[in-house]
């Protein structure tokens, strides 16, 4: 199997890479009409698999999942889950060849696996979805030319992906037809029935495509996503622990200090966040990211040049067929860093303390979200596509560390956003060297040491301006708009 | 002797106690009350070193003080939840078993066995915390206290949601305990009031202006008259002509389950159970903790994903045949604990109850005049007119209560269920709600399925009983 985007035309790729409209909830006006009395089986029954299931179902909808013969007799979790539902469960050859939708929600390292499985047990001109395009896009994965291939991916975990069904709403969600594979003319129809099926209609739809998707998926998940929390929270505790911080608070300031930070980032934008900040630490910190983007652009362009070509797939694909060497040896490294092996204090720390405390934290925040928004566009993807990968799954991530610190939250993303991760730590963290020998614990571990916090006039509204007017800020007030209703504490 | 001088204590910025002064005797044992909002929570939770002290002193506050309340049992299934590694990825957990969450600060094992079998949780240890119901948790929260061999013992509500044996043996472990330990019980409800308690504090609206000694018997009176002061001149507004619900067929059943069954792995729920709910019927149902109220009401409301493997037909519908939950919901109205613990949403008053014309927690649509004035008019009947922009989250529990039972209520929905609507209501507001629906079951458009276990709780007009049994084997 060959990458399908390599094979693609330039003129083809830009129109594909380019793809991404958010829909009017009028165009989900038929509901789940498209779907209703088709037969949809499910493989795959983790969080997503479960979740959106259980949607459809409360949808109308009929849905069963199948499972391996092996899961089905030992009755493993998968097995469990879905019976207790009160689900169909059977076996691919009992339930594939009378499907009319089969949704693949298994992880992408399983795609072709799966999919060369089942594709010769389908029923002609049924169709096939996915959640994730790699198995299509990077990896080439040639389907059936009757069955229509479609992706819905709601851009949340599955558990809250049901939870805002369950109080009426939903989680924004993309979708996407692979235009070789739509031979009925249906993919569309089909997807926009599923997203509503799961809610996410009501909380906002990209319509993409299975390019728009892997690109700016793989970017964010790299870079900002996971890459520079993971860099970020090893120089950050080491800088600490050098400037005579207490190494269990430190540890706490990062470990906690990402979520609360984000948190911001959120609701308000990197506006937000920044504004969480005082004037002089605001100015400080934007003086910090600014640094740290032209550090680091080049470092950018290489991971969304490497993407764009498929040398990042396909240097990871070797990597899964050597049984993951490097992906575990790299997660084996990550738990023997000092941030890693030292737990937090149980002291407490006020929320606005993570701010005023992590400015250096909060500049890196800013500017990796922008960097990667700024990369993504510049390579072609629209501004909703890099900015639902890049700001708004941030606070996610960060939400993991939290739980979990790096090791953990390595071992919970996926296996693709976890080598990524790696690569992106391993160029940053000496790229940042130099930079790092100018920090001092004003900037990250005590905060600013000024009895004045007065500010020139002119350089604070010079600085908001730069802030506010960054594009990512742009598309986000206007995609954080569709949302606004989503007002509520977590 | 602890003593609270001029003491004035702020909640996050959202509740103030103002110029408390109180002193609690070696010897004494103190009972708070008041009316729903009024401060009692807050006070009791001074006790265990909540809020931030403004002004004042507070002093003589032993180091252990056990507090039990929905505060913190909410608090404790928020941080359960914020565990939940389901939301990190792709990943399912079960969260912190029960037996985990006793072992926690347990000072005295030999009474935490004891415990756990008289109230009856054996069988929940293993089970996950955050799964248990509203009952369950309780007794869980109620366990920890007890053997946590604490120097005060803070109850705020400790009889509620605990069916009648666990109450009984409770009162009488409380009456032995307080032998050796001081306690300070909040409690809505005077006639619970249990024999040790010495002395009744009276809160209102932030501050304490009563302190009335049990032996004074014309002072106890008094107070008990200020808290069941009635309301009269009960309207409910009238549903919103432009959003009529769908026409049922009038001789249809309006839920009929046959053999319903609820089972998991390792444990049946309920089993061949059969129940018809015809129009302007009206239930109680009731049974212990655990016995599967909740799971029933559930099957009705389709938010247990066993309704589509049980034999339901419902508002014409057979479950499972590809019509929509919200199709089903869009007839009920729904009250209880768990609901009120779901929604966590910061949106206005008038919001949530608008919310109820759509089923939805939270408001995701432009709600119309009609609707607004709809809700308004409930807003004055529970006399927070002024409130109308407040956040739900800010409400004090009982007030949330009122509100919730006011957005169950908006559309007349033919079916009404009430999950024990008076857990955690001030006997005003007690009245009030038993008023309100006892006006609700004499009309002829709402069947009322009333949940309680509670035997003073009873309404006039539900003249139809189920009630289930026993299954946790306790």
């Amino acid at each position: 199997m060959a990458n399908y985007f390599n094979t693609l035309p330039l003129r083809a790729q830009l129109a594909e890479l380019g793809k991404c409209r958010f829909m009017h909830l009028n165009e989900f006006s038929d509901g789940v009409e498209a779907l209703r009395g088709k037969k949809m089986v499910v493989i795959g029954c983790g969080a997503q698999g479960l979740n959106q299931g259980l949607n459809l179902r409360d949808s109308g909808l009929d849905v069963s999942y199948a499972l391996r013969d092996e899961a089905i007799a030992q009755q493993r979790q998968s097995w469990k889950n879905a019976t207790e539902n009160g689900f169909t469960v059977g076996t691919y050859e009992e339930l594939l060849p009378t499907a009319d939708v089969v949704l693949n929600l298994t992880p992408d390292k399983q795609h072709t696996n799966v999919v060369e499985t089942i594709m010769p047990m389908m029923k002609h001109g049924a169709c096939l979805s996915y959640s994730h395009g790699f198995n299509i896009v990077e990896e080439g994965m040639q389907v059936r030319d009757d069955i229509t291939v479609i992706m819905v991916a709601p851009k949340c975990p599955g558990s809250e992906v049901r939870a805002e069904y369950v109080r009426g709403f939903g989680v924004p969600t993309l979708i996407a037809v692979h235009e070789d594979n739509d031979p009925n003319g249906v993919g569309l129809a089909l997807a926009k029935a599923y997203a509503v099926g799961t809610g996410g209609h009501k909380a906002g739809v990209l319509m993409s495509s299975f390019i728009a998707e892997v690109k700016s998926d793989l970017m964010g998940e790299q870079t900002i996503l996971c890459g520079m929390l993971q860099t970020g929270s090893l120089l950050c505790f080491d800088k600490m622990v050098d400037e005579g911080i207490d190494a269990a608070y430190a540890s706490k300031l990062i470990q906690y200090g990402w979520e609360t930070i984000t948190e911001a980032l959120k609701y308000g934008g990197v506006t937000n966040m920044m504004d969480r900040l005082a004037n002089p630490a605001k100015i400080r910190a934007f003086e910090l990211s600014e640094e740290l983007k032209d550090i680091m652009r080049d470092l950018y362009n290489k991971h969304q040049d490497d993407i764009m070509t498929g040398a990042f797939s396909s240097g990871m694909m070797a990597d899964w067929a050597n049984d993951d060497a490097k992906l575990l040896g790299w997660r084996a490294d990550t738990a023997e860093t000092p941030f890693e092996k030292t737990p937090a204090s149980d002291m407490e720390i006020a929320e606005q303390e993570y701010f005023d405390n992590g400015i250096l934290m909060v500049a890196m925040v800013k500017a990796g979200v922008e960097l990667a928004f700024e990369t993504m566009t510049a390579a072609g993807i629209i501004a909703e596509s890099a900015y639902y990968e890049s700001l708004h799954e941030t606070p996610l991530i960060a939400n993991t560390i939290a739980r979990k610190k790096l090791y953990e939250m390595n071992a919970t993303i996926s296996d693709t956003a976890e080598y990524g991760c790696y690569l992106y730590n391993h160029a940053c963290v000496p790229l940042l060297a130099d930079f790092m020998t100018g920090i001092t614990s004003d900037m990250i571990g005590k905060g600013l040491d000024i009895a004045d916090t007065g500010v020139d006039n002119a350089h604070l509204i010079e600085v908001n301006e730069a802030i506010r007017s960054h594009p990512v800020e742009t598309i986000g007030s206007v995609l954080r708009g569709h949302m606004a209703d989503m007002k509520r504490i977590v | 002797m602890i003593r609270l001088d001029a003491l004035s204590v702020d909640f996050d910025e959202r509740f103030q106690l103002h110029d408390i002064k109180w002193t609690l005797r070696p010897g004494e044992h103190w009972l708070i009350t008041g009316a729903n909002g009024s401060g009692k929570s807050a006070l009791a939770a001074v006790l265990a070193g909540d809020g931030d002290r403004l002004s004042g002193t507070l002093e003589g506050v032993p180091e252990r003080v056990a507090l039990v309340s929905y505060e913190r049992q909410a608090d404790l299934i928020a941080a359960e939840r914020r565990k939940d590694d389901a939301d990190i990825l792709d990943v399912m957990s079960e969260g912190t078993p029960v037996a985990e969450i006793l072992g926690d600060g347990c000072e005295d094992l030999d009474l935490a066995r004891n415990l756990v079998d008289t109230l009856g949780a054996r069988p929940l240890m293993n089970r996950a915390f955050r799964k248990l119901s509203t009952g369950e948790t309780r007794k869980v929260m109620l366990i920890r206290a007890l053997t946590s061999r604490a120097d005060l013992l803070v109850l705020d509500e400790p009889f509620d949601g605990l069916d009648h044996d666990s109450l009984i043996w409770l009162q009488g472990h409380l009456c032995e305990l307080a032998e050796t330990t001081p306690m300070v019980i909040v409690l809505n409800r005077f006639d619970e009031c249990p024999d040790f308690v010495t002395h009744v504090a009276y809160v209102d609206d932030g501050r304490l202006p009563l302190c009335v000694e049990r032996g004074d018997e014309q002072a106890y009176a008094e107070l008990y008259q200020l808290l069941h002061l009635k309301t009269s001149d009960l309207e409910i507004p009238a549903a919103d002509p432009a959003a009529q619900l769908p026409a049922l067929d009038p001789d249809k059943p309006l839920v009929q389950l046959t053999g319903a069954t609820v089972r998991y792995a390792d444990n049946t729920v309920f089993e061949g159970l059969d129940w018809t709910i015809e129009p302007n019927q009206s239930w109680q149902l009731s049974g212990p903790n655990g016995s599967g109220k909740t799971c029933l009401l559930q099957l009705i409301t389709g938010d247990h994903p066993q309704c589509y493997v049980n034999d339901i037909n419902i508002f014409g519908y057979q479950r499972g045949t590809g019509e929509s939950i919200w199709e089903i919901k869009q007839f009920i109205g729904y009250v209880s604990t768990a609901l009120q613990w779901e929604y966590t949403v910061s949106t206005g008053l008038r919001n949530v109850i608008i919310s109820g014309f759509y089923d939805s927690i939270g408001l995701y649509t432009k709600s119309t005049d009609a609707e607004k004035t709809i809700a308004d008019e409930w807003l004055a009947l529970l006399g927070i007119s002024d409130r109308a922009e407040e956040p739900f989250n800010r409400l004090s529990f009982g007030d949330q209560r009122l509100v919730l039972i006011a957005r169950a209520m908006v559309k007349h929905p033919p079916l009404l269920i009430l999950d024990e609507p008076c857990l955690g209501l001030d006997d005003m507001n007690r009245q009030l709600v038993l008023a309100l629906v006892e006006r609700i079951c004499l009309g002829s458009e709402t069947s009322v399925l009333y949940v309680n276990h509670r035997e003073q709780d009873r309404v006039a007009g539900i003249d139809n009983h189920l009630t289930l049994s026993d299954n946790t084997g306790a």
